[in-house]
């Protein structure tokens, strides 16, 4: 207040001199106090100033009132809003008609800048009508001044003059009623009696109360001693301490190093990358300390700290550090294993398209394979010489040795036919024999009419004419019988005749097999395997591979252990004792740098063509569309309690990449631990220990 | 609360979703929000969501702790009384209006504080968010539509200027770090280690994306906490709290304790802002410029107060002196005391004060600034460091070195004097390193910080060299360890002299080619073109033994089960992400230095 008591001397001094530039500063702070509208503020002005103000006015305010209303207004365009002229470039018209042109409007720092330099400058008011600006003389701001008070303009008016009663009439002397004055003006009011009892009983009990009360200190010692245990237990649940925002890196410096600044087309290339994974902070470098703005999103991020405090579930999780290798299962040393196929050993070239299938003769020596060219060829195993070559005519899909030793006989798949092929191999009892049993009448036909055995045209052997197409075809053990799928039959070679018991398959079958020793039949559709036995002629039980498609089984020797392939990279080892649920699925694991690396790309690199047993060692294989071929180690123990032992051994490479396929088939020699594999490139391998 | 027939126990009886749970309570929304951020309640994941996954849920134990807490009973008095007052108002009856206004109840936090950090190093542990809200709020310009009021950022201002002054006079800061989001600042306090982030001293944007009334709720409770912290703090080195510094007035009577109370919230902000910059001064409001004899004498008492816990060797500072024993101190605080000790720094106009102001005298610096109220002037003759941030300076001193500020902060961060010549005056200061990072555990170490590594080791190694040669002949122990720093020694040199060498032949080269007519960039393709070939040889090389691991690890991994091949590829993935960012690094750091060098 003691600053306001200083100006209201110094104002009436301000009439008689005019102006020094601190009173008018002053004046100014108050005028633009009044200008924003901030009456009551204004109105705070110790009322006696004004009083000082009126005497000392009435001798300047008449010039000014008369000298204003000479001046008529220079435009001309009448009482019409401003906002017509907004887009032109004149504001109106002046007396004679001619444009007023606008004048080019100051900024807020030129007006600061004029107020700095001109201590009148306050005075100055922008008429926006005109579009001039008028400088308001001293009077002037004197009658607006008086104005924003709620006085008079002028000091020289006097609102409260006394009344002129300019009437006469009758009973002018007398008051307006003559009724003499109610009692009530004179006794004390009961209702005020009653408040005052009201109050003075509220004050008396302490429910209104005149003194504030004590503020008391807002902070204290807290925590004491830390010593009391029982005290500084926390109540309730387990307290789950936040997790600390994580600390800034090198990357969030104002001046990182430059390794850690992307470079433009980086940044760019943040935008195709989606939302949620783009790096939310860009580093950039500042030159100096000076030169690094506030942070935007200073506030955004404190927020969301704020969020995830009070909104994020909080769960307790052990982090604990795993060593990468205590994940790999314990197995035994791949040494201990041997031996098993490793090294490419022989390569057997010839074939002109995909080697679609392979088939080691019994007694280890001969190796017979089909191919999609159409030919068959048989080779010597020991040095890849090709014996023979069959033309069938059509793709190839499947070559079956008989197993006995004695009957040298080939079943070749092609197309819709079956070929009982006679190799001609053997001693010349072996080779009548053998003539004796492929010699088929012209055409004898089947009962049931879906296959027609027919002598071959071309080579010596039996055609057997199916209706539909064959894919897999596998011998009995005996070499009597063999069976061929989709549709599953069963063929008698000795009495030349076709069975057909699987009439009623659901499913579409992908291939059939006989067990190695047992009359049990498999027949794998897509999802399952179905276990026949043939005696009986009935189900003996479903296995479930929980495969997406099944490609091929193949049974142990022992008989009691399935393995099952599919095109989804799986394999599935059934143990027939323990359940019908797979034992073991083994999974393709493709790493990702691999495909890029050798450019193998393909719709279903990990498609697994074939999986084989062998005969006698501990060994399966598997190959697959990736042009790799995995060997396994596969112990069967005869003790029932004991699990089978499944260990990986070793992948095999070395068949080139091509459309049709990476292997398409694998096979073990009989007695030997080797592995012929035939690959899409039209190349056998032999893999040996 | 459970009905009859629902479940006893398990996740169903034990989980309750957030709907639910302020059901129960009988209150709205904002109101179990402000209760569970007080009280500090936050949702859990049960293990199995019975109602939905989309759902929060709440412990049933949190929720019957937030129904018998008293505060519930004080909001709801609250509303109830608030109500009062409208009717009052709503019947004109401004009397009874105005006396309910008088007496409005308030709630307080002091049992909450304790409740929810029973010992004072609980509290300590969960101060970083504390510590960097209050800073926040502290920078925020007050905005009365927004409802952040001026005395709550005052207060805010106090807080964090109170938390300050006890870092810096018990020279328990660690480590500093300019980033772009503001700095951060480590401290050490009781054995726990406490970070927190202030923005730099500029006009904070407010965004419109945010709820302020959850952020003010937060504060509300760290303001409690942070006050009760000092408090303890202050009282734990025998000061009183809160601090009212100078002896006289303590001397004095009652009002003036009073009034020098006042002077501390109100205008302890005008003096520094008045000192800030002159820009600032135009937008103080008029009334605040008019320097009357009174106000000015408290300004001058405010900036005492001010001073006395940051750099003069006031009562304060004793009393400190005397409750922090030698004995107390390790060894890092110790090295932190001693950092700055012989130095003395002023600091220009441009830099930022109140950073430096407050690491400095921590690392046991004197400091001055341009302004008033300062210690000492610009013309003293013992000034040993002025820091600048501004490209050239009119007159210099010669006794004194003009520094970048960021050499502070480095120094800081090294626990060690660096050298200032690339902090010079007017040069591009060397990269500035975040000491948060373990530069091994990352795998990858910046070179600046392999610089300073080196310019340490260098001048550890110097230091002992005066008395080496009677040790020499004294004992063969020391001369063994002699050796063995010398063959590093001269390893390193080796190295240095190969890559001279290697750098006078390409030299050599160059030259030799240019007399032969090479132009530059064909020299470059060929090279370009040579370099490739020898990296494939090199890949085919590994290559092989490459497949060979690779082999390996498939063939595990084939025989594994699914979770833990699953959590294998993810460790592998890890650390490929790793590996690549490492790679990304090198690249573009090769690329910069032959950008630098072409």
């Amino acid at each position: 207040m003691d600053h306001e008591a200083a100006e209201s001397e110094t104002l009436p001094e301000d009439n008689d001199k005019s102006s020094s530039p601190t009173i008018l500063n002053k004046q100014h702070s108050y005028t633009s106090d009044a200008a924003s509208s901030d009456l009551e503020g204004s109105s705070g002005l110790s009322r006696d100033q004004g009083e000082e103000e009126d005497d000392s006015y009435h001798s300047a305010s008449e010039e000014s009132d008369s000298s204003e209303d000479e001046v008529a207004p220079r435009n001309t365009v009448g009482d019409v809003p401003l906002e017509w002229y907004k887009e032109e470039e004149h504001i109106g018209y002046d007396i004679s008609g001619k444009k007023i042109k606008k004048h080019a409007r100051k900024d807020k720092i030129d007006s600061f800048l004029a107020g700095v330099d001109d201590s009148r400058n306050w005075r100055k008011i922008f008429d926006e009508y005109n579009d001039e600006e008028v400088e308001l003389t001293k009077e002037e701001t004197k009658l607006i001044r008086r104005l924003l008070k709620g006085k008079t303009p002028h000091a020289e008016v006097d609102p409260y003059a006394p009344y002129v009663d300019w009437f006469d009439w009758e009973d002018k002397g007398h008051p307006l009623s003559n009724a003499p004055e109610p009692k009530r003006r004179f006794i004390p009011s009961k209702w005020e009696h009653r408040k005052v009892v009201q109050y003075i009983r509220a004050i008396r009990k302490g429910w209104i109360k005149f003194d504030k009360p004590e503020e008391e200190p807002r902070y204290y010692l807290l925590w004491g001693d830390d010593s009391t245990s029982a005290e500084s237990k926390r109540q309730g649940l387990k307290y789950i301490p936040a997790p600390k925002p994580k600390l800034a890196g090198h990357e969030e410096s104002y001046n990182p190093p430059v390794e850690y600044i992307p470079t433009q087309e980086e940044v760019n290339s943040y935008q195709l990358i989606y939302e949620e994974d783009r790096p939310k902070f860009i580093p950039r470098r500042y030159e100096s300390l000076r030169s690094v703005p506030a942070y935007e999103n200073a506030l955004k991020e404190g927020f969301d700290r704020c969020l995830d405090l009070y909104l994020c579930p909080r769960t307790m999780k052990k982090r604990i550090n795993i060593d990468p290798e205590s994940l790999k299962p314990r197995l035994p040393s791949r040494k201990d294993l041997k031996p098993y196929p490793s090294i490419c050993y022989l390569e057997y070239k010839g074939h002109a398209g995909p080697v679609k299938s392979i088939s080691v003769a019994i007694s280890g020596q001969w190796l017979a394979s089909g191919s999609a060219d159409g030919t068959v060829r048989l080779w010597e195993v020991e040095n890849a010489r090709c014996l023979k070559v069959w033309e069938i005519g059509e793709p190839i899909k499947c070559v079956a040795w008989n197993p006995l030793p004695e009957l040298p006989i080939l079943a070749v798949s092609a197309g819709h036919d079956v070929l009982l092929l006679d190799t001609e191999l053997g001693d010349e009892e072996e080779q009548h024999r053998v003539k004796e049993l492929l010699r088929a009448d012209s055409s004898t036909m089947d009962d049931s009419g879906i296959v027609s055995w027919i002598p071959h045209e071309k080579y010596a052997g039996i055609w057997l004419k199916h209706s539909k197409v064959v894919t897999t075809v596998d011998w009995h053990r005996k070499g009597d019988y063999f069976t061929t799928s989709r549709s599953v039959l069963l063929h008698q070679l000795s009495k030349k005749q076709t069975h057909n018991p699987f009439k009623k398959l659901r499913g579409l079958a992908v291939s059939a097999i006989f067990h190695p020793t047992r009359s049990i039949f498999f027949i794998s559709t897509k999802n399952h395997v179905r276990v026949y036995d043939l005696l009986k002629s009935k189900l003996i039980s479903k296995l479930e591979t929980g495969l997406h498609e099944v490609s091929s089984i193949a049974i142990h020797p022992g008989g009691n252990n399935l393995l099952v392939g599919s095109k989804d990279g799986k394999i599935c080892w059934f143990d027939m004792d323990l359940s019908s649920r797979p034992y073991k699925t083994l999974k393709y694991v493709i790493l990702l740098e691999h495909l890029v690396d050798k450019n193998v790309c393909r719709t279903h690199p990990k498609d697994i063509t074939n999986v084989a047993f062998h005969r006698s060692y501990p060994l399966f294989a598997s190959s697959s569309e990736d042009c790799t071929a995995y060997v396994f180690h596969g112990m069967v123990y005869s003790d029932l309690n004991q699990n089978p032992l499944i260990v990986p051994l070793e992948i095999l490479r070395g068949h080139a990449s091509s459309s049709s396929g990476g292997v398409l088939d694998s096979k073990f020699h009989p007695r030997q631990p080797w592995l012929f594999t035939a690959g899409a490139d039209s190349v056998i391998k032999l893999y040996c220990h | 609360m459970r009905n009859e027939g629902k479940k006893k126990e398990g996740n169903a009886a034990r989980f309750i979703t957030r709907n639910k749970a302020v059901k129960h309570l009988q209150v709205g929304l904002p109101l179990f929000r402000k209760l569970c951020i007080l009280k500090g309640i936050f949702p859990r994941e049960p293990k199995r969501k019975v109602e939905g996954n989309e759902k929060t849920y709440y412990h049933q134990k949190d929720i019957n702790f937030l129904f018998h807490e008293p505060l519930l009973a004080k909001f709801r008095h609250i509303r109830s009384y608030k109500k009062k007052i409208k009717k009052a108002r709503a019947k004109k009856n401004r009397e009874l209006a105005e006396r309910l206004i008088d007496r409005q109840p308030t709630y307080k936090l002091d049992r909450l504080v304790l409740e929810r950090y029973p010992s004072f190093v609980d509290a300590l542990r969960d101060l970083d968010d504390c510590l960097t809200m209050v800073h926040l709020f502290a920078a925020l310009p007050a905005v009365n539509s927004e409802r952040i009021q001026v005395d709550r950022i005052h207060n805010c201002r106090r807080l964090s200027h109170e938390w300050q002054a006890y870092i810096s006079r018990t020279h328990c800061l660690r480590k500093t770090f300019i980033s772009v989001k503001g700095i951060y600042y480590q401290a050490e306090v009781e054995g726990q280690k406490i970070t927190w982030l202030t923005p730099h001293a500029l006009q904070q944007v407010l965004t419109d994306d945010v709820d302020i009334n959850i952020m003010l709720t937060f504060l509300e409770f760290y303001e409690a906490l942070l006050g009760f912290v000092n408090f303890k703090l202050f009282h734990s080195i025998n000061v009183k709290y809160p601090p009212i510094l100078d002896p006289r007035l303590e001397a004095l009577a009652a009002d003036l304790y009073a009034l020098c109370r006042y002077i501390d919230v109100g205008s302890r902000t005008l003096s520094e802002t008045a000192q800030n910059s002159n820009l600032l001064e135009f937008q103080q409001p008029y009334n605040e410029k008019k320097d009357t004899r009174a106000e000015e004498s408290e300004v001058r008492l405010a900036q005492l107060q001010y001073q006395l816990p940051a750099n003069e060797p006031g009562a304060l500072m004793h009393l400190m002196g005397d409750a922090k024993g030698a004995d107390e101190e390790d060894q890092d605080t110790k090295e932190c005391k001693s950092l700055f000790k012989s130095f003395k720094f002023f600091l220009s106009r441009e830099v930022p004060r109140e950073s430096l102001l407050f690491i400095i005298p921590a690392f046991g610096g004197v400091v001055s600034w341009e302004g008033d109220g300062a210690p000492f002037r610009e013309t003293e003759e013992d000034i040993t460091h002025q820091i600048v941030d501004r490209p050239s300076i009119g007159h210099k001193f010669l006794s004194r070195e003009y520094i970048q500020p960021q050499w502070v902060y480095d120094c800081v961060n090294n626990r060690d004097i660096l050298r200032t010549d690339e902090y010079l005056l007017g040069r591009d200061p060397p990269p500035h390193l975040s000491p948060f990072v373990d530069n091994e555990a990352e795998g990858y170490i910046p070179e600046y910080a392999e610089e300073i590594k080196r310019q340490i080791a260098a001048k550890k190694q110097v230091l002992p060299m005066p008395g080496l040669g009677d040790r020499d002949l004294a004992d063969p122990g020391s001369l063994l360890a002699e050796g063995v720093i010398d063959r590093a020694e001269a390893n390193e040199a080796n190295e240095q002299r190969k890559k001279l060498q290697m750098l006078e032949k390409q030299y050599h080269d160059e030259l030799n080619m240019e007399l032969q007519g090479v132009t530059f960039s064909a020299a470059h393709s060929e090279g370009s073109l040579q370099t490739p070939a020898g990296d494939v040889d090199v890949d085919e090389g590994t290559g092989i033994e490459l497949d060979q691991v690779d082999n390996e690890l498939t063939l595990s991994k084939v025989s594994m089960s699914r979770s833990r091949r699953g959590l294998l590829t993810a460790i592998e993935m890890n650390k490929q992400r790793k590996e690549d960012k490492i790679r990304l690094l090198k690249e573009r750091k090769k690329r910069a230095e032959f950008n630098r060098s072409g």
